[in-house]
């Protein structure tokens, strides 16, 4: 209940955004102008075909590209400008993890409390250990080394890393595309439980119309340029729903079926 | 099970080690009998038994040890200033990209020259003491740990240098938590060359001019014809390098341990 009320809270508000590679703006436009609010508690996942700015989007809410145009605030502020660790509301979890190979996997964890002072090593100890049994890892993989991890544990380990600074938006560029089929879901439905829980909110690129469709509140379409050509809303009518469970229902098909025929017709269109 | 799996392991290593030693005493095998009772071969070439003999003349008398101390303080010094320095100008040329541009070809420069070039200058400015040894190990490793601890720090892994700015880390905290220990890989494989380097400088200082070490005792004794001592001379060259090198592995272990885990 609280959660859904909060959910109209804007959290990020994006518009009129601009941006392309390089000096001449006409050559390299990634985004033409792309407007976008993300509400607390939200997930919205974005689709589209490869290079039509969707990662380029991330980069430019995580604050690693700077829009020619336009304005990305976060809570009424503008976003990276003071940014200091732990003070970041924004997380990046990457497809490929970003865990130190030559740190322990505690060490890798406790990256927070080593980069920002007021946190103390003792509190991000206890949210370590929260975080461990929230994505049901034992704790004697704190003494490891990401090498001795497989695939779906790293991925775990990195998403933990970045929700130890505590993070208001979740940037979350295909963090499941290189998992198995199992281990994915269940990543997705503690991934998605944390974000509801803890009303945070997410922003999803992904190629799957599945993974899109099961996780999300809104389900974008981005066609070249960087122009959100449809919006979808997903709604199972329910309050607290599992990634797992919408899965089989006959909604799930129509959802399906609807993105399916909207992102056709974007693919052919790009083609033509 | 487990008696089995080390009994098994033993017998692993000790078939790498005859594996290891084959060459070596074929060579031996093949040199006695080219040279064993035969004057003439054996003033060209020696023989086993001549350097062995000469070996333990060397060992008794103190000349082979004290020799060998003064090129392994040589070498170890100069290894150690030039690839320290070398290591702390590489990784702080990550700082700035203009100084890193402009110093490029000098340090490309200091790379190509032959240290037997260097040496006369070297010797005229630091005597024929021990100095001037110290200091051609030392420019004879600097300019490779310069380069390969540059290439270290400006190899790593861009997803690292993403998730220290999207946590807003300083540059500095990049630095020392990314940087630095990111390149230790490339740090330690400029000291494994540098080990090789080092020793050539010293003993390229000591072959021109020197009344000690190694190199020294080699020069004397080619110019005596005294082929045994002169391959004494080689093989403990040949030695120290391994020891040297087998204690940077060592290092390279507990520096690098989380290479050696158990994936």
């Amino acid at each position: 209940m609280s959660n859904l009320s909060l959910q109209n809270q804007t959290l990020l508000s994006i518009s009129d955004l601009r941006f392309s590679y390089g000096f001449r703006e006409s050559e390299n436009l990634v985004i033409k102008s792309l407007s976008l609010t993300v509400g607390a508690g939200e997930i919205v996942s974005i689709l589209g075909a490869s290079g039509c700015g969707k990662s380029t989007l991330l980069n430019l809410v995580a604050g690693l590209l700077s829009p020619k145009s336009g304005a990305i605030e976060f809570k009424a502020r503008t976003t990276i400008s003071d940014n200091k660790p732990g003070k970041n509301p924004i997380g990046y979890i990457f497809q490929d993890d970003a865990l130190f190979p030559w740190r322990s996997v505690r060490s890798n964890l406790m990256l927070v409390a080593d980069l920002a002072k007021e946190v103390s090593v003792g509190s991000a100890q206890e949210k370590t250990r929260r975080y461990l049994k929230a994505f049901h890892l034992d704790e004697g993989i704190l003494s490891k080394y990401p090498s001795q991890l497989s695939g779906g544990m790293r991925q775990r380990v990195s998403i933990i890393q970045t929700l130890m600074f505590d993070p208001d938006l979740l940037l979350l560029d295909e963090p499941f595309s290189s998992l198995d089929f199992f281990t994915k879901l269940s990543l997705e439905h503690e991934l998605y439980q944390l974000i509801k829980d803890q009303n945070k909110a997410a922003i999803l690129i992904t190629h799957d119309i599945d993974e899109a469709i099961a996780v999300s509140d809104r389900v974008l379409i981005m066609a070249k340029g960087g122009d959100i050509s449809q919006e979808f809303k997903i709604d199972f009518g329910q309050e607290a729903r599992s990634p797992e469970d919408v899965r089989g229902t006959a909604q799930f098909a129509e959802y399906y079926h609807a993105v399916w025929s909207h992102l056709r017709t974007v693919i052919q269109e790009r083609e033509v | 099970m487990k008696t089995l799996n080390s009994s098994n392991r033993l017998t692993t290593k000790l078939g790498d080690l005859v594996l290891y030693l084959l060459p070596l005493v074929a060579l031996l095998l093949v040199w006695y009998f080219l040279t064993e009772d035969k004057p003439q071969a054996q003033f060209i070439f020696s023989s086993p038994s001549q350097v062995l003999v000469a070996f333990m003349r060397l060992l008794n008398d103190g000349e082979l040890l004290t020799n060998s101390g003064v090129t392994i303080f040589e070498a170890l010094v100069g290894f150690l200033m030039g690839t320290i320095c070398g290591v702390i100008i590489g990784l702080l040329l990550w700082c700035s990209e203009t100084i890193a541009k402009i110093a490029k070809p000098y340090i490309t420069a200091l790379g190509t020259i032959p240290i037997f070039a260097l040496a006369p200058i070297i010797i005229v400015w630091f005597g024929i003491g021990i100095w001037s040894k110290i200091m051609l190990a030392f420019i004879s490793t600097i300019a490779v740990a310069i380069v390969q601890s540059y290439q270290g720090a400006m190899s790593v892994e861009q997803r690292f240098l993403r998730l220290m700015q999207v946590v807003g880390a300083s540059r500095q905290q990049v630095f020392r938590m990314v940087v630095i220990p990111s390149s230790l890989i490339w740090v330690i494989n400029a000291a494994k060359l540098n080990i090789g380097l080092a020793l050539l400088g010293a003993f390229i200082g000591e072959f021109i001019s020197s009344e000690q070490g190694l190199g020294y005792m080699i020069v004397r004794a080619s110019g005596l014809y005294d082929m045994a001592t002169v391959i004494v001379g080689i093989v403990m060259l040949v030695f120290i390098a391994l020891l040297l090198t087998s204690l940077v592995e060592l290092i390279e272990k507990r520096i690098l341990k989380w290479k050696y885990v158990r994936s």
